[in-house]
């Protein structure tokens, strides 16, 4: 054959006489090019903050002993690959670009393997849109009670099976017209020509991805921003925790407001703005290990047991965790932490030599490395000696205090030590509305003007004690604001329910409105029952 | 000659292979992990794999008595199991030297060397054990494996779910075999599938023990010497965490009582059973005329509150080593006699272990309590039964500043093996001591594994490390028969 004969049978349709339709818009490399920078954009912007925490709930090295768990399990080697794969979500942007390249790759060659006509050329997409839905759907419990291995898992199945299917395809089957042309070689789609085709796709890939992603915000709306707090959170972001926080006011999940009392006493501002979020505490749509619904409710108890200087509750949990889920970053980070503060130089060692299996946790063992046989230099860190600075004075047993213990502990404990510490208890028995208690923490502030929320405990409490205002007199200027709230609050006094909806964004971060209005208790969450599957005696 | 050191020579996968021509003497010794400087080795034991812990250095070689081995960067040594052999052989009773050489920037050093003590007298070559997390209440994946102590070999005696199924996790816990052989044993289940595997030769059944007199099933328990009876003592277990203490938790009895469970009849009956005492970790002597067990009164209340009561006591509550005479013809016990009262001293006895030949008890000692495993103050310490003039010594050389705590003899009675959280605080860890003929314990060396970093990377404990001369002839799948898919016998009640 001439080269001039193999340029004849090779003709690109966009050039062909009465086609005005470019090559690369009519070859399927277009769809599949807007795919890929959406798909980018969709898994390392929109997912990003979830996949990144995802790897930080997650844990791969190649050392046997560690991942001896994971290959006993059933499937235990494809979650073993899908764990290396999440690994690059330790830098979202790289973790996005692979989940791009995977979807992009399986829906060009899906459509490959189809020899789908412009018409039909959506369905190459439907697995990629199937994976996404799945993934809004699951929401927490892509990583929590679950494992992180299985969510880039189908990405790669679609994209190898694809892969091997295209091979076979192309070995097999004989020349085909080229795909999305009429006979007359004008590329046309139900009667209309190219700009409604163009049109349409266009729309229907921005579709593929609005739909998912408002699938999980109306399923999971607490997902991104309690995974952006976490990841501000693993930055030492305070300040930016907060604003996510504030940001999403209106959402309330006990899991948002303890990383939000985390940021707030890291920046000193607990007794000033806890209240500024709603508690109304909504249930989180998560799973358990079977599969059936669970309110994840320990989700963020070593988080905030370890910030408020409980490292025993924390180490507590982080241990349940590691037995029940197997390591993971988040786990064994904790744990080391957890045995520098202890003085556990061995144990800390052990963490650390764990951790620097893992193929991109360089910088943290580098970081308490050094801290290993060096008290000092923990009281050197802000964090590690804002924690120690925290500790219980004095020797308490945890069974003494109501859960989860960093608030049990702090509402309960009557010698709490440093001024901080005091002021996490007022602020604990304010959330707690355990006023008796608050009264006594509060009164490190006799003759001074408290802080906001502290201020605003005191005053409802003076019809009662008249004499608080006398202690702080500088109450008498929130006696008026309290005795309006009161006025417009007694209409809804037979009715919580309905006044903490109606008056919510009125007294958004007023105490009074909390304590009376705020908090309340739902039927199921008094029916909670602990799940004691996995209970047994001691190891 | 010339053969054997040919093939000691050539011994090791490591590299390099060969001992450095020219080197200079160097003062520091040489860290290695595990350490088994200066200790005392049976002459069965599989290779000493260790690592050598030295960052300026890119290679090592170790000369163990002629036979070289060889590590890159890791510093890890492989030691051949044949060649091996070969040296423990040939040095049973005497000692071995090991010399390090290290490839430092400025070329090889020979640190200071140390020595292995070779033992005339073997171990028995199987100890079982329980791998499960350092947990405090969960469980997940968990089980009971037998290791070969000539060589690295492993086998699973049981695993439970690899998966989390609703209905379907269970715990296993607690396996003692009788005198030292497989012939007889038992291991309980909790949760699903509850009960206890008894097994008879090649015969395994579940039972279940249970009667409201009785605080909850079988917990701690040992074999008669020779009778199908299993003393188990009944406990009522509750734990805590300290929030600001040395200690991280306490693991304590509300209520314990003693059963004796005869497996031939499938009878339980109480041998103690008190309201104001807590009666734990029995115990039989080698001839099995006594039991042996841990008795702690329940001290006065210091808090109103019924359900804390024992817990605010939980530093004042001191266990004494009783025994008791026990008729092999009747069945029958008499009067119990007190044989170490450690809480005259503010002590406590947890565990105590009589040795085959019958002449020393064996058992941890801390400051309060029982459950020894979480003490750093427990130490090992050992009573003469034969000669009444000795008092109750600890063994010094092979405790160590944290827990030391669960233990098992050797059919010999010149090894022991027991419980250790010695390397990290956290994780318990099997180790392993010579017992001499003058009653002293020597440097207790941690159990070999073909990587020596195994027990770094692990994030599990080892659990009541059980010693026998033999295999268990039972698998998974057949304990997995036995403990799913068979009811287990409701053991009868005797008064």
């Amino acid at each position: 054959m001439s080269k001039q004969n193999r340029h004849q049978n090779h003709v690109i349709p966009g050039n062909q006489p009465g086609s005005h339709i470019p090559y690369f818009i009519v070859h399927n490399s277009y769809l599949i090019t807007i795919f890929f920078l959406l798909s980018w954009a969709w898994a390392s912007w929109w997912m990003g903050d979830v996949l990144r925490i995802a790897y930080e709930r997650s844990f791969f090295a190649t050392d046997v002993t560690l991942m001896h768990g994971l290959w006993q399990q059933s499937f235990g080697w494809l979650w073993f690959v899908g764990r290396a794969l999440l690994t690059l979500y330790r830098w979202p942007l790289l973790g996005g670009l692979l989940v791009a390249v995977l979807l992009a790759a399986g829906a060009g060659l899906l459509g490959y393997c189809l020899r789908l006509s412009w018409r039909w050329r959506w369905v190459q997409f439907l697995p990629a849109a199937a994976w996404m839905f799945w993934t809004a759907h699951e929401g927490i419990s892509l990583y929590y009670m679950h494992d992180a291995g299985r969510i880039l898992i189908a990405p790669l199945l679609i994209a190898v099976i694809s892969g091997l299917w295209a091979v076979v395809a192309k070995l097999t089957r004989r020349p085909a017209p080229a795909p999305g042309n009429s006979a007359s070689g004008k590329v046309e789609w139900g009667g209309r020509r190219f700009p409604f085709a163009l049109l349409f796709y266009s729309l229907f890939l921005l579709l593929l991805f609005i739909a998912p992603s408002l699938y999980l915000t109306h399923r999971h709306p607490y997902l991104r921003p309690l995974t952006r707090m976490e990841v501000q959170l693993l930055h030492h972001d305070y300040e930016g925790m907060s604003r996510t926080a504030h940001a999403h006011a209106e959402l309330s999940y006990r899991q948002m407001a303890g990383f939000y009392a985390i940021a707030l006493a890291r920046t000193g501002h607990l007794a000033d703005q806890l209240f500024d979020i709603k508690f109304d505490f909504e249930d989180i749509k998560g799973k358990s290990y079977f599969g059936t619904p669970n309110r994840c409710l320990d989700y963020h108890v070593v988080d905030c047991n370890y910030h408020a200087g409980l490292v025993r509750s924390a180490l507590h949990y982080a241990i349940l965790n590691l037995t029940s889920d197997g390591p993971s970053l988040h786990t064994l980070k904790y744990l080391t932490k957890i045995a520098l503060i202890e003085g556990d130089w061995e144990l800390a060692r052990k963490y650390l030599r764990i951790l620097g299996k893992a193929p991109f946790e360089g910088d943290f063992v580098r970081k308490y490395q050094p801290m290993v046989g060096h008290s000092e230099l923990l009281k050197a860190d802000a964090e590690l000696s804002a924690v120690i600075s925290s500790m219980p004075p004095v020797h308490v047993l945890e069974n003494m205090y109501p859960k989860p213990c960093f608030l049990g502990y702090y509402a309960g404990q009557r010698f709490l030590g440093s001024k901080e510490s005091q002021t996490w208890g007022a602020v604990a028995c304010l959330y707690s509305k355990r006023m008796n208690d608050f009264l006594r923490f509060a009164q490190q502030y006799a003759g001074t003007m408290p802080p906001r929320s502290i201020a605003e405990g005191l005053v409802t409490q003076v019809s009662k004690y008249p004499e608080l205002l006398k202690m702080f007199p500088q109450l008498n200027m929130e006696v008026n604001r309290y005795s309006l709230f009161l006025q417009e609050a007694e209409a809804y006094m037979q009715d919580p329910k309905g006044g903490s909806q109606a008056l919510f964004q009125k007294y958004q971060g007023y105490y009074p409105y909390y304590y009376f209005f705020g908090n309340l208790p739902s039927k199921e969450q008094q029916e909670e029952q602990v799940q004691q599957e996995f209970n047994a005696g001691v190891n | 000659m010339l053969v054997v050191a040919g093939v000691l020579m050539s011994a090791c996968s490591g590299r390099p292979s060969s001992l450095p021509s020219t080197f200079t003497e160097v003062a520091d010794s040489a860290r290695i992990y595990p350490d088994y400087r200066d200790v005392t080795i049976p002459p069965n034991i599989a290779p000493l794999n260790f690592m050598v812990l030295d960052d300026a250095a890119d290679a090592f070689v170790a000369d163990l008595g002629g036979l070289v081995c060889g590590a890159g960067s890791d510093g890890k040594m492989d030691i051949d199991t044949a060649a091996w052999r070969s040296l423990l052989t040939a040095q049973r009773g005497k000692d071995i030297e090991v010399h390090i050489y290290a490839r430092r920037p400025q070329g090889w050093v020979r640190q200071p060397g140390f020595t292995l003590h070779v033992a005339e007298e073997d171990i028995d070559p199987y100890v079982t054990y329980r791998l499960i997390e350092p947990g405090y209440e969960l469980y997940y994946q968990l089980g009971i494996y037998q290791r070969n102590l000539t060589n690295f070999d492993v086998t699973t005696i049981y695993e439970n779910d690899r998966d989390k199924r609703q209905g379907e996790s269970h715990c296993i816990n607690c396996h003692n075999f009788q005198n030292n052989g497989t012939e007889r044993m038992y291991l309980h289940v909790r949760e699903n599938h509850r009960g206890t595997v008894v097994t008879h030769g090649q015969e395994a059944h579940k039972i279940l023990i249970k009667h409201d007199s009785i605080i909850a099933s079988g917990a701690y328990g040992n074999w008669h010497p020779f009778l199908p009876l299993v003393a188990f003592s009944t406990n009522k277990t509750e734990q805590f965490f300290h929030f600001k203490y040395h200690e991280k938790i306490e693991v304590f009895d509300q209520r314990s009582d003693l059963l004796l469970y005869d497996a031939e009849h499938n009878e339980v009956r109480h041998i103690i059973r008190t309201p104001d005492h807590f009666e734990t970790f029995p115990c039989w002597s080698a001839d099995g005329t006594r039991l042996y067990y841990c008795d702690a009164k329940m001290p006065p209340a210091k808090v109103s509150r019924a359900d804390l009561a024992v817990i605010a006591s939980y530093d004042s509550l001191f266990y004494d080593l009783y025994s008791v005479p026990f008729d092999t013809a009747t069945y029958t016990f008499g009067e119990p006699r007190l044989e170490v009262e450690a809480s005259a001293q503010g002590m406590s006895c947890s565990v105590p272990r009589v040795s085959p030949d019958g002449r020393y008890l064996l058992y941890a000692l801390a400051l309060y309590g029982q459950f020894h495993l979480y003490h750093h103050s427990a130490d090992l310490w050992v009573k003469d039964l034969q000669d009444s003039t000795v008092t109750a010594y600890p063994l010094t050389a092979s405790n160590s500043p944290d827990a030391d705590s669960y233990h098992s003899w050797s059919s010999n009675s010149r090894w022991f093996v027991f419980s250790s959280r010695r390397d990290d605080g956290d994780y318990t860890r099997t180790y392993i001591a010579y017992f001499d003929r003058q009653g002293q314990g020597h440097r207790a060396f941690l159990l070999p594994q073909r990587d020596p970093e195994y027990n770094l990377m692990l994030l599990k404990s080892f659990n009541v490390p059980e010693l026998t001369r033999t295999p268990v002839p039972f698998g998974q799948l057949e304990m997995e028969h036995v403990i799913k898919h068979t009811e287990a016998e409701l053991a009868t009640y005797k008064e």
